[in-house]
């Protein structure tokens, strides 16, 4: 190693670190904009949530003729009467959406998976039909659909279990995921295929132990979405659930509210704050998944 | 020869039919059926009570010609998708860029911004949403604050559809979520080399993130444009699921569930439902078609 | 282990919890030798509370029936009922209600119940104005769980305050105009909701004119002049400000009853079914007070008093004679009508009004007494709507709203409303 590649060595070492205390302030300044930015942006974010916890504490008399958010006199007992409230618990409600919700996430996660790496990173003949088909499943409106499947469910004997909401999740029923999928599997780089297929890996070896990995932000996404879209979803189990007693959260919220009598709007926020709190958890715990794909850029 | 090459495919082609079983179980089993019992019922007069009769292309006859309502429900939709989609878009990039680098707290942040798309299917949030832009709600109180007379957001035709417009893109959240797991596929050192290079933050957007970004822009554009089209949720829950006022609100699927589910119309509603899926399919295809040019793959480069 | 199948495992993950009451109410506890039926209605807690309670009574005093109860809030009933219909799978009992009832009866979902009477349903006890109300073409098809009327609620605070004088029983559309400008004056709330895309409120005033909704054939009956003085009415309230301004009232067109003036406190009066009235009082802290709705001078009745709800024996039916015996307890039997009580509306079994009397709230009481009042002054049933009612119902409330926004000349909004009507009626046939 000479003289002149160490003084150009050290300058640039100055250089950088000239750049990087540039970089602090500028950071510095930057960041405090966007904490008042974000700051006020959260409350437009926030005021739903605030109004339904406000709303839940409110006796029925006082949630619509008042626009305040106070309670007058807060009514906790919306929340351990609108537990009961209804002819089965909603310690059911909550059980039943639970499992019903858990399946679907490890179904969507697995099957989607599955075929969007066939989709993505595999050759076979009839690709681009079966693309085709796939999203057209997604284009479809599906109230079109509703009594078609209904019938389907109905000859295969599911009609009144939770098979018709679980089983076609793991069957890759939902074309978004597959899409979503595509897109990030897509975006890895091939050397890396062609590097593990030369070292004799089998296809199933790569999306285990490759793919899947260095896909982790694109898994929690979907994982996150199913999460939220299935706890939400109330078409399906309306349909598909005759009983009271197997009801999800959902089906159960919409039966505090009446055309032709007396609706317990205060019992019926209660119990949806209480709906989101799993929601938010969920995501508040995976979404630190989404990380940078360190290995990722290692490799390249 | 031919058997050579019949046998060369099946070698190269059954792990990724192997991959694709669940998906092919699922179609055939589950999908095919319904979607070619719709296409069938849209020829048909159908009342969910008693069997479909046969109508030849009556019900896409009647569609053209006598439907106005039919032509609303396309226009409703038309301005909705356009108005909506690229604005969502462009505030959740913005969004996840922001939350993509450098705040602490991030995490609550992001469920914060995510709050909106999560509350959005829950009934007690369709209450609120008439509750803050009644004539004496909320958002005009607000605007009364600074001398403001709010017009009335939900019951005036003239604005009732910017209304829904406004509340789509604040349920930004999973396009945002989207966006934020591409952002956090780009390799940082990219950015670090651009960073020695002295280039300015407009250059490094269009330089790195777009292109790097770009099968993830596309995937929202086509999804959020998908997902439009079918809007049915936001105008049925305001409109008291009628599509008022004066028809303002009359999303397509909005007209199509109550043709099927409301007036006994199965057949013609299908026949809805299919016209919408090719008006569906054109876009997105048209969108496929321009992905060549601006949508570039890690594993399709050269 | 036989029994631990398919259906228990993923069925009820959920039966850790229920009550035994309820348990035996859905249908659990059954042997296989019961003849198993289901009752399908819309509801809300209070509603569902009560009718299973009335479903483990019955199961109790009929060994060998099992009942099962399902329910759902009524935005969502008829998604199901009708997917259901397509898949020949509905319940054996369905709640239905006046006006929608007769599309599915004309297009066969529902069975005549004439072979039933006098064996396993007793109908000797039941009002015949309710009966009759559930007639087409001479067969009996509904059984009426409830009546109803059209009804004014005001806000009595706000009476009293204005000193308003009025008689609920037979008050015109001047003396509305007099009332609701004398509380807007006195209180500074608007008098009066305006009603002008209500087609409820519009039908009783088609028939105070003398015409009919419909007439034999059918066809839509009220004429071009009658829609437009209708219109003309709320005009001149609106136009003295005794209401909001049109642009609001645009918004309220069909909105559930959480939106409706008198119970945001915008407006002094609003306009309900009779059934609606417990529900509306229990979000307001002023008390309600019950009219009829105006009417002309020469004082026609144009309000009916018509079943709420009915309870109908579907076609796939599997124990129609179970089905029956259940449907007949359900409006006769008087420990099962004494826990459903006016939930739904009046009975129409006279004895099980009688016997519930002593024991009403005070706003089922001001119920009760305001259908004492207005006996004698309702007209009798119409004959059943015909096919596409419902739709002309619809489309009345969405092309009236041209006439609040001041979009279009109301002669051109009458006649419109003609045009489309007889659309509807031509595509219904």
């Amino acid at each position: 190693m000479t003289d002149v590649t160490s003084n150009r060595l050290a300058d640039l070492t100055a250089v950088s670190a000239q750049l990087r205390a540039d970089r602090a302030v500028r950071a510095k300044r930057a960041a405090m904009l966007k904490h008042v930015f974000l700051i006020a942006a959260s409350f437009v974010m926030i005021y739903p949530l605030l109004w339904m916890v406000a709303s839940s504490l409110k006796p029925n008399n006082e949630i619509f003729g008042q626009l305040g958010l106070i309670p007058s006199d807060p009514q906790w007992s919306n929340y351990t009467s609108g537990w009961n409230a209804l002819p089965v618990s909603f310690t059911n409600f909550f059980w039943n959406s639970a499992v019903v919700t858990v399946l679907s996430v490890i179904g969507n996660v697995i099957s989607c998976s599955f075929a969007a790496y066939a989709f993505a990173r595999l050759e076979f003949s009839g690709k681009t039909i079966w693309f085709a088909l796939m999203m057209m499943t997604l284009m479809i409106p599906y109230h079109v659909v509703l009594i078609p499947q209904y019938l389907t469910f109905l000859q295969l004997g599911w009609v009144n279990t939770y098979l018709p909401l679980v089983v076609p999740r793991f069957l890759a029923s939902d074309a978004f995921f597959i899409f979503l999928m595509i897109q990030f599997f897509r975006q890895l780089p091939r050397e890396l295929d062609e590097a593990a297929m030369i070292d004799g890996c089998s296809p199933f070896k790569i999306y285990w132990a490759i793919i899947l990995p260095l896909s982790l932000p694109a898994m929690t996404t979907a994982a996150i979405f199913s999460f939220i879209w299935t706890w939400e979803d109330f078409l399906g189990p309306l349909v598909y659930l005759n009983d009271i007693k197997d009801y999800t959260v959902p089906l159960a919220l919409r039966m505090f509210l009446s055309q032709d009598s007396v609706s317990e709007f205060g019992q019926m926020f209660a119990m949806s704050v209480l709906s989101i709190l799993p929601i938010i958890l969920f995501f508040v715990i995976f979404q630190r998944f989404i990380i940078r794909g360190i290995a990722m850029s290692g490799m390249k | 020869m031919t058997g050579m090459s019949i046998r060369s495919k099946l070698r190269r082609s059954w792990p990724g039919y192997v991959f694709l079983t669940p998906w092919l179980i699922g179609f055939f089993l589950l999908s095919i059926f319904p979607i070619l019992a719709s296409l069938y019922l849209a020829f048909t007069d159908y009342d969910a009570v008693n069997a479909p009769v046969w109508v030849g292309f009556e019900n896409f006859q009647y569609m053209f010609e006598f439907d106005y309502r039919f032509w609303q429900s396309l226009k409703v939709t038309f301005l909705f998708v356009i108005l909506s989609v690229p604005a969502k878009l462009i505030f959740a990039l913005i969004v996840a860029m922001l939350l993509d680098k450098g705040i602490r707290a991030v995490g609550w942040y992001r469920a914060l911004f995510y709050l909106p798309s999560i509350l959005g299917g829950s009934i007690a949030v369709a209450i609120l949403w008439r509750q803050l832009f009644n004539a004496d709600g909320v958002i005009n109180s607000a605007l009364a604050v600074f001398g403001i007379q709010g017009p009335y957001w939900l019951s005036d035709p003239n604005y009732s559809l910017y209304t829904l417009v406004v509340l789509a893109i604040w349920q930004f959240g999973s396009p945002m979520l989207i966006f934020l797991a591409g952002l956090r596929a780009i390799p940082q050192d990219l950015y670090e080399a651009a960073e020695i290079d002295a280039a300015t933050p407009s250059r490094k957007f269009f330089a790195i993130t777009v292109p790097m970004l770009a099968p993830v822009i596309f995937f929202n554009l086509v999804l959020q444009m998908i997902e439009a089209f079918k809007s049915f949720s936001g105008a049925f829950i305001i409109s008291g699921g009628t599509g008022a006022p004066l028809d303002s609100l009359l999303f397509f699927t909005v007209y199509l569930f109550n043709e099927a589910f409301s007036y006994f119309r199965m057949g013609y509603a299908s026949a809805l439902g299919w016209v919408l899926l090719v008006i569906i399919a054109a876009f997105t295809a048209i969108a496929f078609w321009t992905s060549k040019y601006w949508v570039h793959y890690e594993n399709e480069r050269g | 282990m036989s029994t631990f199948n398919r259906r228990k495992f993923l069925g009820t993950a959920a039966a850790a919890a229920g009550s035994a009451a309820i348990l035996s109410a859905t249908g659990t506890s059954a042997f296989a030798q019961d003849r198993r039926i289901r009752h399908f209605w819309w509801g809300n807690p209070e509603r569902d509370k009560r009718t299973f309670e009335v479903i483990r009574l019955f199961n109790e005093k009929n060994p060998g029936i099992v009942v099962a109860g399902e329910t759902l809030g009524s935005a969502d009933y008829f998604t199901r009922l009708t997917t259901q219909i397509a898949g020949r799978n509905m319940a054996d009992a369905i709640q239905m209600g006046y006006g929608v009832m007769f599309e599915y009866i004309n297009r066969g979902a529902i069975l005549p119940l004439d072979e039933y009477i006098g064996k396993s349903l007793d109908i000797s006890q039941i009002d015949e104005s309710a009966l009759s109300a559930g007639r087409v073409d001479g067969k009996l098809y509904a059984l009426s769980i409830g009546a109803n009327s059209h009804v004014s609620l005001y806000n009595t605070r706000l009476f009293d305050a204005a000193g308003i004088s009025f008689d609920p029983f037979g008050w015109t559309y001047d003396d509305l105009k007099r009332v609701a400008g004398e509380v807007t004056k006195a209180t500074g709330v608007f008098g009066t909701d305006d009603n002008t895309a209500d087609y409820q409120n519009f039908s009783d005033y088609v028939h105070q004119r003398g015409e009919r909704l419909f007439d034999d054939e059918g066809n839509f009956g009220a004429s071009a002049e009658t829609i437009a003085d209708y219109f003309a009415i709320w005009a001149d309230l609106r136009a003295a400000g005794a209401t909001p301004p049109g642009q609001v009232s645009a918004g309220l067109v069909g909105a559930e009853l959480s939106n409706w003036g008198i119970v945001t406190g915008q407006t002094a009066i609003s306009y309900a079914w009779s059934n609606q009235m417990v529900g509306v009082q229990n979000l307001m802290q002023d008390k309600v007070g019950a009219a009829m709705f105006p009417n002309t001078p020469e004082m026609i009745p144009g309000s009916i008093i018509q079943p709420s709800q009915f309870i109908c024996l579907s076609r796939d039916t599997v124990d129609a004679e179970a089905a029956t015996t259940y449907m007949s307890a359900f409006v006769n039997d008087p420990e099962m009508t004494a826990v459903l009580g006016l939930e739904r509306g009046i009975p129409a079994n006279a004895q099980v009004r009688a016997a519930l009397q002593p024991k009403l709230t005070e706003i089922e009481a001001t119920s009760v007494a305001f259908f004492d009042g207005i006996q004698g002054k309702t007209m009798n049933l119409a004959p059943p709507p015909p096919s596409g009612a419902q739709e002309i119902e619809a489309m009345f409330e969405r092309v009236a709203v041209a006439v609040l926004l001041d979009q279009a000349p109301i002669p051109d909004v009458a006649n419109q409303i003609r045009r489309e009507a007889e659309g509807i009626r031509r595509r219904a046939r």
